[in-house]
């Protein structure tokens, strides 16, 4: 008995669009970059979920699990800049929200 | 068990002496300390022209791929690698003469810069969307970081932030766009989705999966393009430029206007060429009455109506370069909606007349800034007298830019129309008129800066020397100048840069 694969792609796209909506509708710095996090896991869902398509017994469609783990690398290097940028903007003006910073006029 | 090797590793050299070069600056950093600023500067241009001799050396005979196939090495690569080797020479040389620039820490700004660098170079040399999104995040990763490097300064740290978040959400978007499509295909090499190449394991073609879901495809394209538009700055994912290319250190903004811009339309160019100029898929999607052409050039004329009308309004002349060069991105995607080997021939051609005219005004604006350290169009006044050679630099560079001839920009802006308007009988000649009327509008803000700098007179004004800045800006001035008389070459390299692009007719 195993899950079938359009419910793993089903997941995946309730992940992404949480993870979308999250971010445009968070205003804390720190629940942002956690939105984008859920948005790269959600393309990992998707991409495991692709393989299993593609697959069959004895041959494994390895494409796909091989870029989940580059993206986890990624996903790991990008909140480390987001995170030390947080640090910084803090430093400056001892609040991470994103209505500090409001200036994209135009 | 399959065997390992590592065939054609050689192929790989350039990148490799960038790589070595990077770590090379950040532990001479640490040797010299602040002895070594300007010898740092020229350790990164001498690995940077070494990487571009290997580069030329490989040209006419670089065909081939290595890793496993992942990494594409063909002229069309090399061509974007030596521009992004170029332009990073002369942002490394704008590094060192900025007189606003902070020398501490600066290894680690050469090391950013370098590896910058790297992340273009595996970005456009791939077919492979894993490769292609590694280096796209290498070059973006490196990117927020140096818009950030003041980041003590308010500025320089927000322009960090929004990069960040924007950059972030698009790669997001991006990332999961190409699962979908790696769900609809099996693969994730560009080649096997179009049928020009074998892919291994069950595998589907792209023009399957667009006949049998064409809704997916639709989406996962829209994600996909999404991402480069972030990257090239087109309408609607234009609106983190300005507030970033304003707020980062001048020579970064150079860097990001120029190297990484060119470099996500290198991605682009082949992503559209390989996959949608193939036979199959063409025929797929023309199936459906769609055609990738009239979106772009949609988004063509919006992209750089709403660059122009913004950078009239400007008051800052960096943040006026900033709209520019999102005008300057629509003005390439005019040429692509002819969606055949001249349209990507005349992007590649407008490129680099964008490289040699956008880094010799990006250089103005350092210099005169590194003067009166302020970027409004007030603190030019007078300076025409003050430094008459590099005003008059300046005003060629802003004539290029407008488009008007004698300069290399014209015949950039002439090689888009005629693509352009070559392109399905002329369908999109509403198209060249909008680009031309917009050349008008840009006209209006360019000339303002030769105003201020020969007409506003001001008191007192004055220029310490700095030879080897003008030497350069003067050398970038006459060479916009000259190139339109030895158009020759240009093209012929351009053409020879395409040859192995396009698979089938």
């Amino acid at each position: 008995m195993s899950v079938p694969t359009e419910h793993l792609l089903a997941l995946a796209a309730i992940l992404f669009a949480i993870g979308v909506a999250g971010f445009f509708t968070r205003r804390n710095l720190i629940v942002v970059l956690m939105s984008i996090e859920l948005m790269l896991n959600a393309a990992n869902l998707t991409f495991v979920a692709g393989s299993r398509l593609h697959s069959s017994t004895g041959a494994v469609q390895v494409d796909g699990p091989i870029f989940v783990i580059f993206i986890i690398a990624v996903a790991a290097v990008e909140a480390a800049v987001g995170l030390a940028l947080v640090i910084a903007l803090y430093r400056q003006k001892q609040t991470v929200s994103l209505d500090a910073f409001a200036r994209l006029e135009d | 068990m399959q065997d390992i090797h590592l065939t054609g590793f050689g192929l790989l050299s350039p990148e490799l002496v960038l790589g070595a070069v990077s770590l090379l600056v950040l532990i001479m950093d640490l040797v010299w300390k602040e002895r070594g600023s300007s010898r740092l500067g020229w350790i990164s241009i001498a690995g940077l022209a070494l990487s571009s001799f290997l580069l030329i050396l490989a040209f006419d005979d670089s065909v081939g791929d290595t890793a496993f196939g992942i990494v594409v090495v063909d002229k069309f690569g090399n061509f974007f690698k030596l521009f992004t080797c170029g332009a990073l020479a002369v942002v490394v040389a704008f590094v060192m003469g900025d007189q606003r620039e902070r020398k501490d820490r600066i290894g680690e700004y050469y090391f950013l810069l370098l590896g910058a660098a790297m992340g273009i170079f595996f970005m456009v040399g791939t077919n492979n969307l894993l490769l292609l999104v590694l280096g796209l995040e290498l070059l973006s990763l490196a990117s927020y970081a140096l818009a950030g490097f003041h980041k003590g300064e308010k500025r320089s740290a927000e322009a960090a932030m929004k990069y960040i978040v924007f950059g972030g959400f698009s790669a997001g978007v991006m990332v999961y766009g190409i699962s979908l499509l790696y769900g609809l295909t099996g693969t994730l090499d560009l080649q096997v989705m179009a049928g020009t190449a074998e892919g291994a394991g069950l595998t589907r073609s792209l023009a399957d999966a667009v006949t049998t879901s064409p809704s997916t495809v639709a989406l996962a394209m829209v994600m996909i393009l999404g991402g480069f538009a972030f990257k090239i700055s087109v309408a609607p994912f234009h609106f983190w430029a300005p507030d970033v290319y304003e707020g980062s250190p001048t020579p970064v903004t150079t860097f990001l206007a120029v190297a990484s811009k060119a470099a996500g339309f290198g991605a682009l160019l082949r992503f559209l060429a390989v996959l949608f100029m193939s036979p199959d898929v063409a025929a797929a999607v023309g199936a459906y009455g769609l055609q990738v052409g009239s979106l772009i050039a949609i988004l063509a004329a919006v992209t750089m109506t709403l660059g122009n009308l913004a950078a009239v309004r400007q008051e800052s002349v960096k943040r006026m370069l900033a709209y520019s060069s999102i005008a300057h991105a629509g003005y390439v995607l005019v040429a692509l909606v002819a969606m055949n080997g001249d349209g990507l021939e005349a992007a590649m051609l407008y490129l680099v007349a964008y490289y040699l005219m956008n880094l010799g005004a990006f250089g103005v604006l350092i210099y005169f800034h590194g003067q009166t350290g302020k970027e409004t169009y007030d603190s030019l006044n007078g300076l025409g007298r003050a430094a008459p050679l590099i005003s008059v630099s300046a005003v060629v560079f802003l004539i290029s830019l407008t488009g008007l001839p004698p300069t290399v920009g014209f015949f950039g802006k002439l090689a888009v129309a005629r693509a352009a308007l070559a392109a399905q009988e002329g369908a999109y000649a509403w198209l060249v008129l909008l680009m031309l009327l917009n050349s008008v509008i840009s006209l209006y803000y360019y000339m303002r800066v030769a105003k201020h700098l020969f007409l506003k007179d001001c008191e007192g004004q004055t220029v310490r020397p700095q030879p080897a800045m003008a030497t350069l800006l003067v050398i970038f001035a006459a060479l916009n100048v000259i190139f339109l008389l030895y158009a020759e070459p240009l093209v012929n390299w351009t053409s020879a840069s395409m040859d192995l692009l396009l698979i089938g007719p």
